[in-house]
């Protein structure tokens, strides 16, 4: 990585708490970020509207190449859930 | 920052360097020195040079001729009265096989040395890694030189006294009877025919119906022919295994199935992955680490269940166990037909024994398991091997210390939820085969007490309360020494660095054991974490993604063993280097494949799976 000692403090809301993830909005509407419980380091019970902070530097691409395989899971991943949401629906509808 | 006496004494042999201005004249005390622990990172960004620099006890009393500045480093030319200290390495005459020894080991890295007669090792990894055997040992008090050319004998752990030898004590056992599983087939009732193993057709339906999240569940028979396919996330891989009669897990009979293995993987309604994060699904052959504890054995048959469960409850507690539990309504019928089976089928059998030493060094397994919720949980003691009926969640027992036997664990008494990441995690069969209690129940020259699983919750102080509870039970058992593991990394680090913390200041020797290497780097640490063990394999230290990969092995039992013997005999443990370095734990390994005559053989990593050459190019 070019820059991956530019570390820089980021700070958060939490505005979704599971009982293994956290979802965090990071402040400046700079994106989100979903991880699991284990990777919080937390005092107290988690709680949405809690705010956090980390330290991070930029995501850099590694280069121009696409990881086949990686984008083969992907595809197939997308495709199921695809088929699977349209399932679901259709089962609703029957319920309804 | 000045420092105190204490730890001026503890560095020694590091370098003298002034925390703050200091005129000429004064005489050098503990209070004009700086903190040796901070010198690396001064020295790699080029703030300090320690060419010719005095060490600590050369100058303590001395006294300085010119005033100097903040981080000076005390050289002969700014010191007057500067103490001999003798050199330890030429204190004894060395045998010369010793020496022999000496020169082959200190060519291969510098991280080895022999001084006084005493085989130092050093598995710096990230953090402080160390291991001491002496080889020509001189025994203890009474000073017998034994002969140089034994460098084989290791440690002897048993106090050297030892007046008279008690006799071993088998408090039970645990008989295994194999039976062997050759094709797997859909048929009108779930039975087993020689090596025919039929599951039911339609029992998906009653699996799914018994959880209520659960909307639907298909079973997959995977053959090795069918390795190569697609597969959502991996949550589990499990024995077959039922108890015979009334036995219970730890004792008695168990019977196993041999060739085959439950596979539980699953979704949402809405196709997202059960309790996992990002793209770890995908071709079954190209994200196994055949043969880890955990994992598949080449050559075993799948079933694979693929449990869809209620939209939206996949990172909430009841649906990742609503996913195993239906899973296992399929188990617990094959468990039933095993039970009916003859005994004229039985293919091998294993017999485990508990057994104490008394006299021997006793030690205790902490082993830390996750329990933050959701996935990250663990069923404890179920009436089956690895079943759920009967067994608690961790998270419910409020992640407290449970003590079981170590037959208990290899009974199965656990079922693992397993989280992220594949690498690390430990699944279900990984506690069926688990090489950290294999090893200590038959080493000889310990005394293995039990197996303590402690939960790791989400809040900090939640983890203290925990922490503290290891380290009282751990005082009220009085082992002379104690293992303590974990699972992957993230904020279970903490207590674990606390589990160390409160088992080492009772005096206690301990040798922690995690996945570390690069990714995986501890967030704490605290002075008694000095020895560890790295459970890392991948070739760059990262968690990548290849399921059960970076798990506890026997290679790594064994480091950790030896570690902890050479801790309990009083050796000196050195630091560690600075950063990851794989070669540590290479010379290591072979350092004590020369000591005990035993090769230690390596397992292989992901390097040995197929793998797309862009793959390779990027991630290794």
């Amino acid at each position: 990585m070019k820059y991956g000692d530019k570390i820089i403090r980021m700070e958060g809301v939490i505005v979704e708490v599971h009982d293994g993830c956290v979802g965090i909005d990071l402040k400046g509407r700079l994106g989100y970020l979903k991880v699991p419980m284990r990777m919080l380091i937390t005092d107290y019970p988690v709680k949405v509207g809690q705010e956090v902070a980390w330290n991070m530097s930029f995501v850099e691409q590694m280069g121009p190449e696409i990881n086949e395989k990686y984008m083969s899971n992907l595809m197939t991943y997308q495709k199921r859930q695809e088929k699977m949401r349209a399932n679901n629906r259709d089962d609703e509808e029957v319920t309804q | 920052m000045s420092i105190t006496a204490e730890t001026a004494k503890e560095h020694a042999k590091d370098p003298a360097v002034l925390c703050c201005r200091a005129e000429a004249g004064i005489t050098i005390g503990v209070e004009n020195l700086e903190d040796p622990t901070i010198f690396d990172d001064l020295v790699d960004s080029g703030l300090l040079n320690l060419d010719g620099v005095l060490t600590i006890e050369q100058i303590l009393g001395a006294t300085l001729t010119k005033t100097c500045d903040s981080l000076t480093p005390l050289t002969p030319d700014v010191v007057a009265g500067i103490k001999e200290v003798e050199q330890e390495m030429a204190v004894e005459e060395p045998e010369e096989t010793e020496a022999e020894q000496k020169e082959e080991v200190a060519s291969s890295q510098s991280i080895v040395t022999t001084a006084g007669g005493v085989l130092k090792i050093h598995i710096g990894k990230g953090k402080d890694i160390d291991i001491e055997i002496p080889t020509g040992i001189t025994a203890g008090a009474a000073g017998v030189q034994m002969p140089a050319m034994q460098p084989a004998s290791v440690v002897p752990v048993a106090a050297a006294p030892a007046a008279e030898e008690k006799p071993e004590k088998v408090i039970r056992s645990l008989t295994r009877k194999h039976f062997k599983i050759t094709e797997v087939k859909r048929g009108p009732e779930t039975k087993i025919e020689g090596t025919v193993l039929y599951i039911r057709e339609g029992i998906e339906e009653e699996a799914a119906a018994s959880q209520e999240l659960v909307n639907s569940l298909k079973i997959d028979i995977i053959t090795p022919e069918q390795y190569h396919t697609y597969s959502e996330t991996i949550m589990d891989v499990q024995p077959i295994a039922a108890k015979e009669g009334e036995d219970e897990i730890g004792s008695g009979t168990t019977r196993v199935l041999d060739g085959v293995v439950v596979m539980v993987t699953g979704t949402d309604a809405n196709g997202v992955q059960i309790g996992e994060f990002g793209s770890s699904e995908g071709i079954l052959d190209e994200n196994i680490m055949w043969g880890r504890p955990g994992a598949p054995e080449k050559g075993e048959i799948f079933i694979k269940t693929e449990v869809v469960i209620k939209e939206g409850t996949n990172m909430e507690r009841p649906g990742p166990l609503a996913a195993h539990t239906a899973t296992d309504v399929i188990t617990q019928e094959i468990r039933l037909a095993l039970k009916k089976l003859d005994d004229t089928l039985v293919i091998d059998t294993e017999t485990f024994e508990q057994v104490r030493r008394p006299g021997k060094k006793k030690v205790v397994i902490v082993k830390e398991i996750m329990g933050q919720g959701a996935m990250h949980d663990n069923l404890i003691l179920p009436v089956e091997p690895v079943g759920v009926l009967g067994a608690k969640p961790n998270v419910d027992l409020g992640n407290v210390p449970v003590m079981v036997s170590p037959l208990e664990v290899l009974d199965g008494c656990i079922h693992a939820l397993t989280c992220i990441g594949p690498a690390s995690k430990e699944m279900s069969r990984h506690y069926w085969r688990e090489p950290l209690v294999l090893e200590t129940l038959y080493d000889k020259e310990l005394d293995l007490c039990g197996v303590i699983f402690v939960g790791s919750p989400q809040i900090n102080s939640e983890k203290f309360y925990v922490s503290k509870r290891v380290g009282m039970m751990c005082e009220a058992l009085d082992v002379d020494g104690a293992f303590v593991t974990t699972e992957g990394f993230g904020n279970n680090h903490i207590d674990f660095a606390s589990h160390i913390e409160q088992i080492g200041m009772r005096g206690i020797s301990v040798v922690g054991m995690s996945f570390c290497a690069v990714q995986g780097a501890l967030v704490v640490g605290n002075k008694y974490m000095t020895n560890m063990v790295d459970n890392n394999k991948s070739e760059s230290g990262i968690e990548n993604e290849v399921l059960a990969c970076n798990t506890l092995c026997h290679e790594d039992a064994i480091r950790a063993l030896y570690m902890l013997k050479a801790d309990m005999a009083g050796e000196e443990i050195k630091k560690p280097e600075k950063k990851w370095n794989p070669n540590v734990k290479e010379n290591n390994v072979e350092l004590i494949s020369n000591v005990t005559g035993k090769p230690v053989e390596l397992v292989a990593n992901e390097q040995s799976l197929p793998m797309s050459q862009k793959r390779k190019e990027k991630y290794d």
